[in-house]
């Protein structure tokens, strides 16, 4: 077996968040909620963000769901990541992640430890699994008066 | 048939299917993804080479030598599939693009024109969606009630559930011959009688047991079966409807358009008998062609024989599925002749998730699937968000079992070392 390519893509670090995420849950309140899937896998996500009093920072992100390792360290990751930012700069995170997937771009040294799924980029059958939490936080983010219940990211 | 001379069986038809020929991640191509596709065989993208090289031309259009004998190959294709599953006429075998068109058909022809409110169509839990999903359009237009048959402990189709659901207000029973999820083998032709002493029709989806059994549409006495062709060594693009003479005659036609027609006014048309009633506009000639092909090629080796082999494939990689404790298989356990189930097994391990698996085990050139493959509800019902599934076909060899298992078990491992 090519263990080499694999522990590009299963870093240890994803492993670890797959086994034991650190920002499963529902946050307390609830300021904005979405869910996301993947209809062709059947992989989904819930996520809940918490602002601050003034309501431009994210103090607070969880997320429950079932998922490939890919999917869910990905999400423990971006969860992590978007504590204290603003929206507009969430939104930036999320154009450089997928940016990142396309192997066109990675994040710099304040959020390198999303920089561990880029590894994924090599393997294009699962970039929508590392994407799903991304595009269900900019769904979340962007409140779209018509967005369906679940946002689809295939 | 003992394992040695089965094992030859593989060896004697692994030649015959070039894809099988190659590396994935510089490892020996092991496809165990059968129940979504099978490979082809030489004989049979040489019969589509052939057709397009030498007598590419419309069918049933023509006087001209290659429309006739383009006509003459589509129509011997079908004697090949009607003699395949024992059909009566060669009238009762309609050629769809695939099965999911064959339901269809079914379901706007004879459900949409047929069922009335408060009439029950008879489904179970383990039907992949193409055989639910017309339906629900059929209960949603016409008021029919869709009820469905559960499972045992075992996880197989509960016949007496089935038969405590079966009424005077039973108008369809459409149940699935084979699951590509359980692997199990419905009890079709006892289900069949029962449905008939209340009047209900049966639709059978045998696109996993035509494949890999003998089917005798005769013996069975289902009103319709549907197959898909790329699941038996064929082209993708064709597929089969059978069904009873006397009810496809009383079917109004489902599509409209060149080929169903017998005489077209500007305001009203009469029709073509069957088959050709059903099959509207240029069909998919070639893949036809190739379908009969491919019929002539399971033919050559029996489908008695493939049964038998792939039921001593079955029995291997469950003991061999069996050896590791974090694995936990779906539907009922092989039986001592294997012969209460197909040779495909669908399973979750404990740590590592179906889509990381398939990841794993694509980069020891091994397919498999991963997923809810298309049968959502019954994933739903059985608990399982998704599952891995790896499905043999009469080329899959022991060997190859093997080396799944061991890349089963280094992906096992491989997660686990992270914590071991």
């Amino acid at each position: 077996m090519s263990l080499d390519n694999l522990r590009d893509l299963y870093q240890q670090v994803i492993l670890e968040r797959y086994k034991k995420p650190r920002n499963r849950g529902k946050t307390d309140p609830v300021d904005r909620y979405q869910k996301g899937h993947n209809p062709s896998c059947g992989d989904t996500i819930e996520l809940t963000l918490k602002f601050n009093e003034a309501g431009d920072r994210i103090d607070d992100v969880k997320f429950e769901g079932e998922g490939c390792a890919i999917s869910m360290a990905s999400a423990d990751l971006m969860a992590e990541a978007l504590r204290g930012r603003s929206p507009a700069e969430a939104l930036e995170m999320v154009q450089k992640f997928q940016a990142m997937m396309r192997g066109e771009a990675e994040f710099p040294q304040e959020f390198r430890k999303l920089n561990v799924m880029q590894g994924v980029a090599q393997f294009p059958v699962r970039i929508k699994c590392a994407n799903l939490s991304w595009h269900t936080l900019k769904a979340a983010l962007e409140l779209a008066q018509d967005a369906p219940e679940f946002v689809s990211n295939e | 048939m003992t394992f040695t001379q089965a094992r030859t069986l593989a060896a004697q038809v692994r030649a015959d299917f070039p894809i099988l020929h190659q590396e994935i991640h510089g490892k020996p191509l092991v496809y165990l993804d059968n129940a979504a596709t099978s490979q082809k065989p030489r004989v049979v993208l040489d019969a589509l080479q052939e057709y397009y090289q030498s007598y590419n031309s419309n069918v049933h259009r023509g006087v001209h030598t290659l429309s006739a004998k383009a006509t003459d190959a589509y129509e011997a294709a079908r004697d090949k599939v009607a003699a395949f599953v024992n059909a009566a006429a060669r009238e009762e075998i309609i050629y769809t693009r695939n099965a999911s068109e064959a339901i269809n058909l079914v379901a706007y022809a004879w459900g949409m024109n047929t069922l009335q409110p408060g009439d029950e169509i008879i489904l179970t839990v383990m039907e992949h969606h193409s055989n639910l999903i017309p339906w629900q359009f059929v209960a949603q237009k016409t008021g029919a009630v869709l009820k469905f048959v559960e499972l045992t402990k075992t996880q197989e189709l509960d016949l007496d559930h089935f038969t405590s659901l079966l009424s005077d207000k039973t108008k369809l029973v459409a149940v699935v011959h084979v699951s590509n999820t359980l692997g199990c083998i419905n009890p079709v032709e006892e289900m069949i009688a029962l449905a008939h002493r209340y009047g209900a029709k049966v639709l059978v989806d045998a696109c996993q047991s035509v494949p890999h059994m003998p089917i005798d549409v005769q013996a069975m006495d289902c009103d319709w079966l549907i197959a898909s062709g790329h699941k038996m060594c064929a082209p993708t693009g064709i597929g089969f409807l059978y069904g009873k003479l006397n009810l496809l005659r009383a079917m109004p036609p489902f599509l409209g358009g060149g080929e169903m027609i017998a005489d077209v006014f500007l305001d009203h048309s009469t029709y073509a008998d069957v088959p050709h009633k059903f099959e509207a506009g240029t069909p998919a000639i070639a893949e036809a062609i190739g379908l009969g092909a491919a019929v002539d090629y399971l033919n050559g080796i029996g489908m008695d024989a493939i049964h038998a082999y792939e039921q001593e494939l079955t029995t291997y990689l469950f003991q061999q599925l069996a050896q590791l404790p974090e694995v936990q298989t779906y539907g009922p356990r092989p039986n001592s002749r294997a012969d209460n189930r197909a040779a495909l097994a669908s399973f979750t391990t404990g740590s590592v998730h179906p889509h990381d698996l398939s990841t794993i085990l694509d980069q020891a050139g091994i397919a498999i699937r991963a997923g809810h493959h298309c049968t959502q509800p019954l994933h739903r019902y059985l608990g399982a968000q998704s599952t891995a599934r790896a499905s043999l076909y009469f080329y899959n060899t022991r060997d190859e079992i093997d080396t799944f298992i061991a890349a089963l078990k280094e992906a096992i491992d491989f997660f686990g070392s992270i914590f071991g």
